[in-house]
């Protein structure tokens, strides 16, 4: 009885309703979709060659394991800033294993995995024990595990290693797809059901929703935050592994980019650094995303520095864009043109467009003003 | 119904922290199928003692009776294991997550495949759609939205729907239940509270607004520096008389 008086006076569903819960998506597709138009217009021959497209897959694959632990870490508002550190140590000690101890190579990957998965648990038992913020807490196992990679590595770069880990980093056995895109792909459909059906993808949306409400409902918040850092840990471990089949060389310097190189990718994605939303198919594409505008910067001749430019502003914007789409207009409704009709939102848009003509002056007086990136001998 | 042996019984409840008496020799029975309303100053000891009553906090001294037999709960999970749970001011819901999540959140259903348990997420979503129509009477126009775009009564009702989702639910606690609502929504969430009444549920609710306590209460306890001033049958009672107890005006009658 009391049904009808619940329902009927907003049964209609709107194209905002409708659109709104794949917006997180759409972005980065619309990105993708610019840098591919683009580069149609100026570089089609070199950029859409398969060889090309082969390496922007390539170079994406590393991060997409990582993208994917990285999804539910942020989800549950945590952070993790070590997984460059964890990723080289992993992978010293599993060259380590193969060249001096004469470990099988499977037996040595699975170890790496392992051994990052032991310290993903003990950045979360620093985080959830010792009370450490994750900032803080990841900055300073990065040290750490930096530090040890240092210690046993010295300066010296280990190279050469059985075909096993060259496969899993650089092999081409599913003959268009190579083999680390393959595991990578993998790792992000098994990361999307984990995230959907099982309770701890469900206890990790819980937990950056509301952390309070979980705990009420009996929910063991620390628990699910730690099984979060051990899975990026492992990750962190197996792309480790894959850099070095990729280089098939490893040194303590190596993987020095790969935390915010990945925060990045997850949060243009759409997942929010405020917790509780998550998108893994969006983090495939911030992966994607990024890998293509590095490439597309390369493809043009761009200097090198201008990438880390690059990167900066697309994180900016895509963060900016989502903040911006989640204001209200006066009436207290959301969505894409309520977002419009905010009048904050509007000065916003005129800041925007201002600090948007300022980089574009610099990046066109920077394309003028550098020198021939040709090599000149 | 005042006939009917209470639910449940509280008898000469104290609660001490450290040198302060929070609640000094309550009594309170609730019966099934009736309102009973909680009112009373800030700092007169309703928190206090609907947080023993959900197990939340132990009584110093006093007994209490879930159907004549003694009760003694350690923890807020034994309360809703013995049939007795709490809607709290601020509903403890997940916003990002959909209706169906939040209503099993902590309890979720599973099916088993390949030997591994998953969430089964289509039985939720159908069990909730049933729990909020079969007794709460909403229906939402969508189940597939985050909590965070549904209006404050749809929330409160999926709050509600929580702790009504368990069959042998008794004695529900509600806090605040209309403090964030505007006059529309408070008007659907006393509908949802009559709807539970109907049911024969023991509902308790603390509240702020007379206006609410006398449209849907049966009895109100009146509560003042942590003893009870006054029970008073609502139809017998007016708001001068509720509003005196609670200043400590007059006396009960």
């Amino acid at each position: 009885m009391s049904a009808s008086q619940n329902s009927n006076n907003n049964t209609r569903v709107t194209l905002n309703e409708r659109l709104e819960p794949y917006l997180a998506i759409i972005g980065p597709l619309v990105m993708i979709a610019l840098i591919a138009l683009a580069m149609g217009i100026f570089e089609p021959a070199r950029y859409f060659r398969l060889s090309n497209l082969n390496i922007i897959l390539l170079e994406s694959a590393l991060y997409m394991p990582m993208a994917m632990a990285m999804t539910f870490v942020i989800t549950q508002r945590g952070i993790d800033l070590s997984i460059g550190s964890v990723a080289a140590l992993s992978a010293i000690i599993v060259a380590f294993l193969i060249k001096q101890y004469g470990f099988p190579a499977w037996i040595a990957l699975i170890i790496g995995v392992a051994l990052g998965a032991g310290m993903g648990f003990i950045n979360g038992l620093v985080i959830t024990r010792f009370r450490v913020p994750d900032l803080i807490g990841t900055l300073a196992m990065d040290l750490v595990y930096r530090g040890f990679a240092l210690v046993l590595a010295k300066g010296l770069v280990l190279a050469r290693f059985p075909e096993l880990v060259t496969e899993i980093g650089r092999g081409q056995a599913f003959y268009i797809l190579p083999t680390p895109v393959v595991i990578g792909v993998l790792s992000l459909i098994a990361g999307y059901f984990v995230l959907t059906r099982t309770y701890f993808g469900r206890y990790t949306i819980a937990i950056g929703s509301n952390p309070e409400a979980a705990e009420m409902t009996g929910i063991s918040v620390d628990r699910h935050r730690v099984y979060a850092y051990v899975l990026m840990g492992a990750m962190a471990g197996l792309a480790g592994v894959m850099l070095m089949g990729k280089l098939n060389a490893i040194q303590a310097t190596s993987a020095p980019y790969f935390n915010l190189h990945v925060i990045a990718a997850v949060v243009v994605g759409g997942t929010s650094l405020f917790g509780g939303r998550a998108s893994m198919l969006g983090s495939f594409a911030g992966v994607l995303l990024l890998s293509m505008m590095i490439n597309a910067l390369v493809t043009l001749r761009i200097e090198f520095f201008w990438q880390s430019v690059a990167s900066g502003v697309v994180i900016i914007t895509s963060v900016a864009v989502y903040t911006w789409l989640q204001k209200s207009d006066r009436d207290g409704a959301t969505g894409l043109m309520s977002a419009f009709a905010n009048p904050d939102n509007v000065k916003t848009l005129k800041l925007a467009a201002l600090l948007i003509g300022i980089l574009a002056i610099l990046f066109i007086s920077g394309g003028l003003l550098s020198g021939n990136p040709n090599p000149s001998g | 119904m005042e006939t009917d042996k209470p639910i449940i019984a509280m008898s000469g409840i104290t609660k001490r922290f450290g040198g302060v008496t929070a609640l000094d020799d309550v009594d309170l029975n609730a019966y099934p199928g009736e309102v009973l309303a909680i009112v009373g100053d800030n700092g007169a000891g309703k928190s206090t003692l609907i947080k023993i009553l959900t197990g939340v906090y132990q009584p110093t001294s006093g007994a209490m009776f879930l159907d004549d037999a003694p009760l003694t709960m350690s923890s807020h999970s034994e309360a809703i294991e013995r049939g007795i749970d709490a809607v709290y001011q601020t509903l403890a819901l997940a916003d990002h997550l959909d209706p169906a999540a939040n209503l099993f959140l902590g309890a979720e259903l599973t099916k088993s495949f390949l030997g591994m348990r998953f969430l089964d997420n289509r039985k939720m979503r159908s069990e909730s759609v049933r729990v909020l129509k079969d007794r709460l009477g909403v229906t939402l126009k969508s189940m597939d939205v985050a909590t965070q775009s549904l209006s404050g009564g749809q929330r409160q009702a999926i709050a509600i729907a929580r702790a009504v989702r368990h069959s042998d639910l008794r004695v529900l606690v509600m806090d605040e239940p209309t403090a964030a609502l505007g006059p529309q929504e408070t008007a659907r969430t006393l509908k949802l509270i009559k709807a539970l009444k109907a049911q024969g549920l023991a509902v308790i609710v603390i509240s702020h607004s007379l206006d609410d306590v006398f449209e849907i209460s049966d009895r109100i306890h009146v509560m003042r520096r942590g003893r009870c001033v006054g029970v008073e049958r609502t139809h017998q009672s007016n708001r001068e008389t509720v509003l005196g107890l609670i200043v400590g005006a007059h006396k009960a009658a």
